[in-house]
Parts: structure tokens; C-alpha cells; sequence
């Protein structure tokens, strides 16, 4: 494997245990314990109900393209070979948005709305990257 | 607090030189732009006894060197911190703190060396990328990078709902640079034609280079004072009848706010303080970041209904002699980025008649002017009038 050139992820106290989840094929979120409800990214406070009451759980890692973009400038190094490339805030079933990319399919075929799914891709030997690609 | 309307103006106006200005960093072109917004109004340096200031992200305490560049003891000062929609809140809090009698006459203002710090050398350009980028979590590992995504995917999200062509949307960019051609301290002077805005390189697909402001040296201030003291000075003021802010904190993913912003709240606000509507606006200045960013104001603040931003642009509305002419000055698409402080001065320079007759907006009484920024959140407005009643 070449050395892999794009950036890595910079956790914080409150994100590890997502990133470790990747690493085990887990798309976790945090749930409330009060409101039952989810948010990302990870912080320590429910921003429904500010509850510090949670639990990481493992989402459906099914979701909708609620929009993406198109890359077609490398603003950094590690993207120059990439470039068109898809990134998208994808709308999870449970509720929250992230951003990630869409892989596995050529960008015009895309749409807003259209059902993804996760999918995990270990970049290096530390590092697993979430990202989605057209459901099933 | 009693209603502010109209019982404070904008005295000056004042700018550095505009564009690439390698000889200067951003402390100076400050110091420049407020000592120019000074003598617009007639006044010196020792009338001067509040300071709101914002520049580079990476100046500590930005108001503070800015006041040891200008030698200025003040009694209020600070520096802001809510991106581009820092400088109407300046404005804004020029007014409450006169209000409160905490200082008579603030001069408020924004600076940045941003062509320099990216475009001197191709070395400069790549070393503030990657250090931007190199931090955190949940965007550059994904090749997520900055401003011209968040407005790519409000816009992709706003074609999908409401059927907005990328026609449309150059609309906008064409009339801009229409007006920066009438400006001879814009950027951009040569007009663009809508085959060229269609034909250019894509950036963050659907927004292409001409959908992208202009990264520029420069620097620009402003001088508030009480009306009553204003009248009396050497230019006409302009009057400060409202201001208003909204501030979708909770994010540009979160709910609708990539596609209705804190400017909706941030116009009502405004709008209510002057008593007055979308319709009694006679030109607006409005934070053109982005095309996009122009196309969702429009909308927020009532010009026009959700989602008919698209055709109200491609209407000729935003051009010199339609219905709003907009960022007459070219905005920040052609005249170049200063984080909205060059469209408080064209505001102020509207409702004051000042300019020749080919970009005067005729008879105008009644400016908007709108912040944007703090990574897509803030939303400020302030309206402008020739008249304080
Ligand atoms: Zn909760």
C-alpha cells in the first residue's frame, strides 16, 4: 500500500470511541437517554434536551444524499489525483447529518434524496474512514 | 431599550487601496481606511473614542493593534468575532454603546492581507491551504474543504426543490460585474456575459469560478456618531434606522438553514426596527460570498418568495436600473472581499447620492445592508436611509 497522502482525522476526547467504531465496521452515533434522541458530531451534551445522560449506538449506516458538491479543484495535494470527487451531507435514518463522500458511483448519476448506505474503508492501519455509497 | 431608529448615523466612510497590496498588511490598511473614514467626517483623531474592529482570524486582541497603529486611547473597544456578519454587528454595537453613553463616536471597520497570504507566491497559496485543512475531524478527511462546499450543496439542495438553474444563478454574477465595471477601484472590471459565466471552470460543481468572491487586499472603515452630531459634520449622514441579526448556531445542516437562514430573522428584525418592508428598500448591499448566498438572501429578506430567488435574479431585478439594483459597487464577486465592510460603504455612499450618474441608484433613500458569515451561521442587517424620519 503507498503512502496514503490526504488528511487524517484529528479525534478529540469526545469523538475516539466513533472512530473506533469504524474500525470495527460500527457507524456509531449517541443517543440520549432522556429524549432518545441522536446527534452528531459527537459532543459530551444532548442538543435537544441537554441531557449528559448517553450511550453510543450503532446506527443502520442507512441513509439519503440530502445534497453533495462536486470537486473539481484539489485544495490539497492528496486530492489531485481524485478531483472530480463527491462529498455529501448525508442524512442518516436516524436523524442527524454528516458529512462524507460518495463512492462507487459516477457523480452524474447522483441525485439529492437518493437512498445510500455506509460503507468503511480502513485508509491506514489506524484510520477508518465511513463512507457511503448508492443503497442496494 | 428604547427604539434606536434613526437617533444614529454613519458619519464617513473610508477605504485603503483595494486589491493586491503587497506593500501593506492588514493592520495598516486599517489604520488607512480609518483615518480616510475620519476626515470623510470631518473629524480627528481626537474625536474618536470607541473602536470595533476585525481582521485575520490569527490577530489576537485584532483591536488593540489596530489602536497601537492609530496611537488611540479609547474608552470601547473590541474585536468581533462572527465572520462576515461581523461588520453590521459592529455598526450595531457602535449604536448601543453610544446608546448606553459609554463612548460619542466609534469608528468601526475590518482589514485583511487575504490576496497576499494566498496568491503572492504559489508556495504562500498551498501552505494556507494545507494549514487550514490539516486539523480536525468530519470534513477534510472527506476532501471537504471550506466555504464553496456549504454553498454548493445549498445550492444543489435549492435546484433539487425549487428548480433554480445554474442560468439562473449566473444571473447574479453577471449583473455584479456589470456594476464593477462603473468602479474603478473593483477587482473585476471587464463585464462578463452569461455565455462566459456558463462556459467557466467548475470549482465545487454546481458553483463555478464566477460564483466565488474574490480573495483581495484591502481594508475599510466606518464612522458612527449620534444624528445629532452628524448633521452638523461634513458629509450628509446616513441614518441608521434598524439593524437586526439572526444566528442559526445550531448549523448549515442542521433543519432548513442551508436553505433559509438567520437572515429571515435577521431582516424582520431590522425591518421592524425602522418600520418599515421589503418593498420600501430602494437598493440592497448584500454578503455575496457566493451567488448562492445572494440567491437565499433574496428570498430571506422578502424581496422575493422562498425559492423564487432564481427568477427574480434572471429578471434583471439586481442590475442598475431594476427593481433592487444590488451590490452596485460590484460586491464581493467583482469588487473583491472584505468581509461585507465595502458594502456598508456603498450603502452608505448610496443613500448619500454621491455617485455620477452611472451607478447612482436614482433617488435612493433606503440601502440594506447584510453580514454573513462565522463558518455560515450569522446573519446581521442594518438599514440605511437619506432621511431620519
Ligand atoms: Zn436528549
Amino acid at each position: 500500500m503507498s503512502e496514503y497522502t490526504k488528511p487524517l482525522p484529528y479525534p478529540t476526547i469526545e469523538s475516539e470511541p466513533f472512530w473506533e467504531g469504524c474500525k470495527r465496521r460500527e457507524l456509531l452515533l449517541p443517543q440520549c437517554r432522556q429524549c432518545r434522541g441522536y446527534w452528531f458530531p459527537p459532543g459530551s451534551t444532548c442538543p435537544h434536551c441537554w441531557s449528559t445522560e448517553w450511550d453510543w449506538t450503532k446506527a443502520s449506516g442507512r441513509g439519503r444524499i440530502h445534497s453533495f458538491g462536486v470537486y473539481h479543484r484539489a485544495y490539497h495535494p492528496g486530492f489531485e489525483g481524485e478531483i472530480p470527487y463527491v462529498f455529501a451531507v448525508i442524512q442518516l435514518d436516524e436523524g442527524p447529518r454528516m458529512v462524507s463522500n460518495v463512492v462507487n458511483e459516477s457523480p452524474d448519476k447522483l441525485e439529492c434524496d437518493q437512498p445510500v448506505e455506509v460503507v468503511f474503508e480502513d485508509v491506514t492501519e489506524d484510520v477508518t474512514l465511513y463512507k457511503f455509497m448508492p443503497a442496494a | 431599550m428604547s427604539n434606536l431608529l434613526g437617533k444614529y448615523a454613519i458619519a464617513g466612510v473610508g477605504h485603503s487601496k483595494l486589491g493586491k497590496v503587497p506593500e501593506m498588511g492588514p493592520i495598516g490598511m486599517f489604520a488607512v481606511a480609518a483615518r480616510n473614514a475620519i476626515a470623510d467626517a470631518g473629524l480627528t483623531k481626537a474625536d474618536v473614542d470607541g473602536l470595533i474592529t476585525r481582521g485575520p482570524d490569527d490577530v489576537y486582541c485584532h483591536h488593540q493593534r489596530v489602536g497601537e497603529a492609530l496611537g488611540l486611547n479609547v474608552t470601547y473597544s473590541t474585536s468581533t468575532d462572527n465572520g462576515g456578519a461581523s461588520q453590521v454587528l459592529g455598526v450595531a454595537m457602535a449604536c448601543m454603546a453610544i446608546d448606553a453613553g459609554l463612548c460619542n463616536t466609534a469608528v468601526v471597520g475590518f482589514g485583511r492581507d487575504t490576496w497576499s497570504r494566498t496568491h503572492r507566491t504559489e508556495a504562500a497559496r498551498k501552505r494556507v491551504n494545507i494549514g487550514i485543512q490539516n486539523q480536525g475531524e468530519f470534513g477534510p478527511e472527506f476532501g471537504w474543504f471550506g466555504a464553496p462546499s456549504n454553498y454548493a450543496v445549498s445550492a444543489r439542495r435549492h435546484m433539487k426543490l425549487y428548480g433554480t438553474t445554474k442560468e439562473q444563478l449566473g444571473h447574479i454574477a453577471v449583473a455584479f460585474r456589470e456594476h464593477a465595471s462603473r468602479n474603478p477601484n473593483a477587482f473585476f472590471q471587464k463585464p462578463l456575459t452569461i455565455e462566459e459565466y456558463l462556459g467557466a471552470r467548475m470549482i465545487v460543481d454546481p458553483l463555478c469560478l464566477y460564483d466565488c468572491s474574490i480573495y483581495i487586499d484591502g481594508a475599510a472603515a466606518v464612522v458612527v456618531t449620534s444624528a445629532e452630531r452628524a448633521k452638523d459634520l461634513k458629509n450628509p449622514p446616513a441614518y441608521i434606522m434598524g439593524f437586526g441579526f439572526g444566528n442559526r448556531l445550531s448549523g448549515w445542516f442542521e433543519e432548513s438553514n442551508m436553505l433559509t437562514t438567520g437572515a429571515k430573522e435577521a431582516g424582520e428584525a431590522a425591518y421592524r426596527m425602522a418600520g418599515i418592508g421589503p418593498d420600501d428598500v430602494d437598493t440592497a448591499q448584500l454578503y455575496d460570498c457566493f451567488t448562492q448566498m445572494v440567491l437565499l438572501q433574496l428570498e430571506d429578506y422578502g424581496f422575493c418568495g422562498k425559492g423564487e430567488g432564481g427568477p427574480f435574479a434572471a429578471s434583471g431585478a439586481l442590475r442598475l436600473g431594476g427593481r433592487l439594483p444590488t451590490n452596485t459597487s460590484g460586491g464581493q464577486l467583482s469588487e473583491g472581499h472584505t468581509e461585507g465592510m465595502l458594502q456598508i460603504v456603498e450603502g452608505v455612499r448610496q443613500v448619500r447620492h454621491e455617485h455620477g450618474p452611472d451607478r447612482q441608484v436614482k433617488d435612493a433613500e433606503i440601502a440594506l445592508v447584510s453580514g454573513h458569515g462565522g463558518n455560515t451561521a450569522c446573519q446581521s442587517a442594518m438599514i440605511l436611509a437619506r432621511d431620519a424620519s
